[in-house]
């Protein structure tokens, strides 16, 4: 059992697994994760409310800061780079985002279409 | 007290499933009354109960699903004998048995026959095939066999205590929810999902885990065996669509028990939301389950050919193709629903085109046969025996997936026959392959060739007798799940599909003869080589069954077909055998963990469905409390010392010696 593991552990990480860093170094990763969280939550509040932009840029930038806020958390909390030891991780996290878009993706458009065959509603009621 | 359960819940009147349940009952007192007083319990309680080992466990799952494919298979004469009786009569089954028999049919064949059989073999050979010494969670492992086990428990004890869903084997609403069914019989169906649901879950994941995670030297992703490529995929699958099922019945459940209102008629409840979720498991499900049984194909076919797999490279690319696109197809399961041209005629391409790379695996087994020299073993039958048979359940898959040929054949006799091609002729033949192949590697001993090729023969022959019938009346316009019928044309297609569900029980019967057969003949079945087939993969190069650590030496890897490699190389170097230094092995330790959670959530799932709050509470909390004790325990490994090994590998050592010497007299 642990022989193998020692053999891919340098290969590969799970998420949360440090590679050798001070306590200092990942404190400060982890205070500036919690900046970049906080600041991106208070950007999205004041925008929701603000008059200052154009009205309808408001839900894309709330998407926007929304993704951002995403990315945060993968880099900062669930330590997910692009190095070479992270391959599975980001293979894994691929695979989610792409199935979670098909399946979502998928059901909204199949849910607004059901209603293809049919005739509108006032229709309905005029025929009766 | 006791919430809604009282003696009504017992079917007193019902002579059928009060007979079945006493003799099960009183078979199953048998053998536990022959197991204490013989003095088993303790060995297997040890050895078995709360075995961490991956091996027990794949042989636990199969035996799981084996004592299941008997409960289905009777749901199934059943239900075939009141079709070939019930023309213009009653039939012997009043309808309300009548749709708990097909419900159950449904929900067992899938979810306690195929998932714990294939599930089964690859936890048994995985780990092998990948040179290691177990999975990467092994005491996950345990839980989730057990999660599955209560599942099964729930469905079997629904038999005897209130009664099963009367809905089909997806419980579709507005016909699932409390207003339609007010009855236990769904709750027995979405509780033992869940539960079952979870087991699986946590199976996908620990064996995603070992087959990224746990590799011996050398065992490059493209070294990996077929088998081990088509379990990654398919549970990547598990891990991916799992959670769409169990979203899905938590919120029937939510309707039935909280008054919510996700897919009832009323209050804004989409019932069509239901069908789209649950399809967006239930494809990605079929692939689950086919996509393991092609890679027992690929492994068997290479091996009784002598050759390598042909194109290997396009195998696995068919393969992650398959896992990708099987997410992408789901709405061909409604096409009537009236979703639109548009969407239609997207997911009728998509459903065709999943049928290429499934088509390249196909050639490809041919081409590996192609010059090979193959030898007609009974896994090599059930190989054939799939070829010929899938490739007519797929043809038919490609015509209903033509939404216009859909809308004629949706919810008929022929789409009934189009998935039990498909998944009897994929899965349950895969799954029977990989039952005779690896039996020696798992206990010791080749099984009776002449009862399996009788075995063989009658199933594949009893299928076609069974099945080809029933696309007939389709398209004579049956539809399914009919309890009579007034129609003379259907009537002779019927008697000879009951006819030929004779031919397949007496192939289901040969299955057990083979059984008994081997395991009275052992000593001359005995494998000793621990290579019974010149196989080719790494589950061959340890003994024949593997000791609890798998190997001596992690092997090294220099190539595909790695244990062929191996050989060659041995006889290369004339048997030269240098003997190696001998370390410690740390395996983990059994625990019952696993049994004791599911006793907990069996409990809790019964009370559940009988609404008996206290019991929930209390099963709730020992399944906690499990976990918790479990989460603090210290010591989870023990250490096999050198010694101990090598004194079992010198043993398999000289017994291989004196099988190559005596070869080499010849």
């Amino acid at each position: 059992m642990s022989d193998e593991t020692h053999l891919t552990a340098h290969h590969d990480l799970a998420p949360g697994e440090e590679e050798q860093h001070s306590v200092g170094e990942r404190i400060l990763g982890y205070v500036v994760g919690l900046g970049l969280a906080l600041l991106l939550t208070a950007t999205s509040f004041f925008i929701a409310g603000t008059d200052l932009v154009w009205q309808p840029s408001i839900p894309v930038a709330l998407i926007v800061l929304a993704i951002a806020q995403m990315g945060v958390h993968l880099v900062f909390f669930l330590h997910i780079t692009t190095g070479p030891d992270n391959t599975n991780n980001v293979l894994a996290l691929a695979f989610g985002l792409l199935i979670v878009f098909l399946v979502v993706g998928g059901t909204v458009w199949i849910m607004s279409h059901l209603n293809a065959n049919m005739p509108p509603m006032d229709q309905i009621m005029r025929m009766q | 007290m006791l919430g809604k359960l009282d003696w009504s819940a017992i079917p007193f009147d019902q002579p059928i499933p009060l007979v079945a349940g006493a003799v099960v009952l009183v078979a199953i007192l048998c053998v536990l009354a022959w197991v204490v007083v013989k003095g088993h319990l303790p060995y297997l309680w040890r050895e078995w109960i709360t075995s961490v080992d991956h091996k027990r466990i794949g042989v636990m799952y199969i035996l799981l699903a084996s004592v299941m494919l008997l409960r289905g298979g009777s749901d199934a004469v059943m239900m075939r004998i009141q079709q070939a009786v019930a023309y213009q009569s009653q039939g012997y089954l009043p309808p309300e048995h009548y749709n708990q028999i097909f419900s159950a049919h449904g929900t067992i064949m899938i979810f306690f026959v195929a998932m714990p059989f294939v599930i089964g073999l690859m936890n048994l050979i995985v780990p092998l095939q990948l040179g290691v010494r177990d999975v990467a969670f092994p005491t996950l492992n345990s839980v989730g066999f057990w999660l599955t086990a209560t599942g099964a428990l729930l469905v079997n004890v629904s038999l005897v205590v209130g009664e099963f869903a009367r809905t089909g084997w997806l419980a579709f609403p507005p016909l699932s929810e409390l207003s339609y069914s007010p009855g236990v019989g769904v709750d027995y169906y979405a509780w033992s999902l869940q539960i079952s649901g979870v087991g699986t879950l946590v199976a996908g994941i620990n064996l995603v885990t070992t087959v990224l995670k746990l590799r011996t030297r050398g065992m490059n992703y493209l070294r990996m065996p077929m088998f081990c490529w088509t379990t990654l995929a398919s549970n990547l699958l598990i891990v991916a669509a799992f959670p769409i099922l169990t979203a899905t019945l938590a919120m029937l459940l939510l309707d039935r028990y909280l008054g919510f209102h996700f897919f009832t008629n009323e209050a804004g409840g989409n019932v069509m939301m239901f069908m789209n979720l649950i399809w967006a498991w239930g494809h990605p499900e079929v692939y689950i389950l086919v996509l393991p049984a092609f890679g027992i194909f690929s492994e068997v076919v290479s091996t009784f050919s002598g050759k390598a797999l042909f194109g290997y490279r396009s195998m696995v690319l068919a393969t992650m193709a398959i896992c990708v696109i099987s997410f992408m197809v789901w709405l061909h399961h409604f096409f009537t629903m009236g979703a639109g041209p548009d969407v239609n005629a997207i997911f009728g391409i998509a459903s065709m085109i999943i049928a290429v790379p499934t088509g390249v695996k196909i050639y490809n087994w041919l081409f590996t046969m192609y010059g090979g020299r193959i030898r007609f073993a009974t896994p090599m039958l059930w190989s054939v025996g799939f070829m010929v048979t899938f490739i007519i359940g797929g043809l038919t898959g490609v015509l209903v997936a033509v939404p216009p040929a859909d809308f004629m054949l949706h919810n008929s006799m022929f789409l009934v026959a189009h998935f039990h091609n498909v998944i009897i002729g994929g899965v349950l033949f895969g799954a029977f392959a990989g039952f005779e192949y690896w039996f020696p590697k798992a206990f010791g001993f080749r099984l009776d060739e002449r009862w399996g090729k009788a075995a063989f023969w009658f199933t594949f022959l009893g299928f076609y007798v069974t099945f080809m019938p029933l696309y007939i009346v389709g398209m004579l316009g049956m539809t399914r799940r009919m309890q009579h019928y007034d129609v003379a044309a259907w009537r002779p297609w019927m008697i000879i599909a009951a006819f030929g569900m004779a031919v397949l029980t007496i192939g289901v019967i040969c299955q057990i003869m083979q059984l008994v057969v081997s395991i009275r003949d052992r000593e001359a079945l005995r494998d000793r080589t621990g290579d019974p087939w010149d196989g080719r993969s790494l589950e061959w190069a340890t003994w024949s069954p593997p000791p609890v650590f798998n190997f001596a030496f992690n092997p090294d890897v220099r190539g595909e077909d790695a244990y062929w490699e191996m050989k060659a190389h041995a006889r290369q170097q004339s048997f030269a055998h240098e003997e190696r230094e001998y370390e410690d092995i740390e395996m983990p330790r059994n625990s019952p963990t696993g049994f004791v959670c599911a006793f907990f959530a069996t409990i809790m799932g019964f009370a559940l469905i009988w609404h008996i709050w206290w019991m929930v509470i209390l099963g709730g909390i020992g399944a906690f409390a499990t976990f918790v004790v479990f989460a603090w325990r210290d010591h989870d490994e023990y250490v096999i010392p050198a010694e101990e090994v090598a004194r079992i590998d010198r043993v398999n050592i000289e017994e291989r010696r004196s099988l190559v010497s005596m070869a080499g007299s010849v």
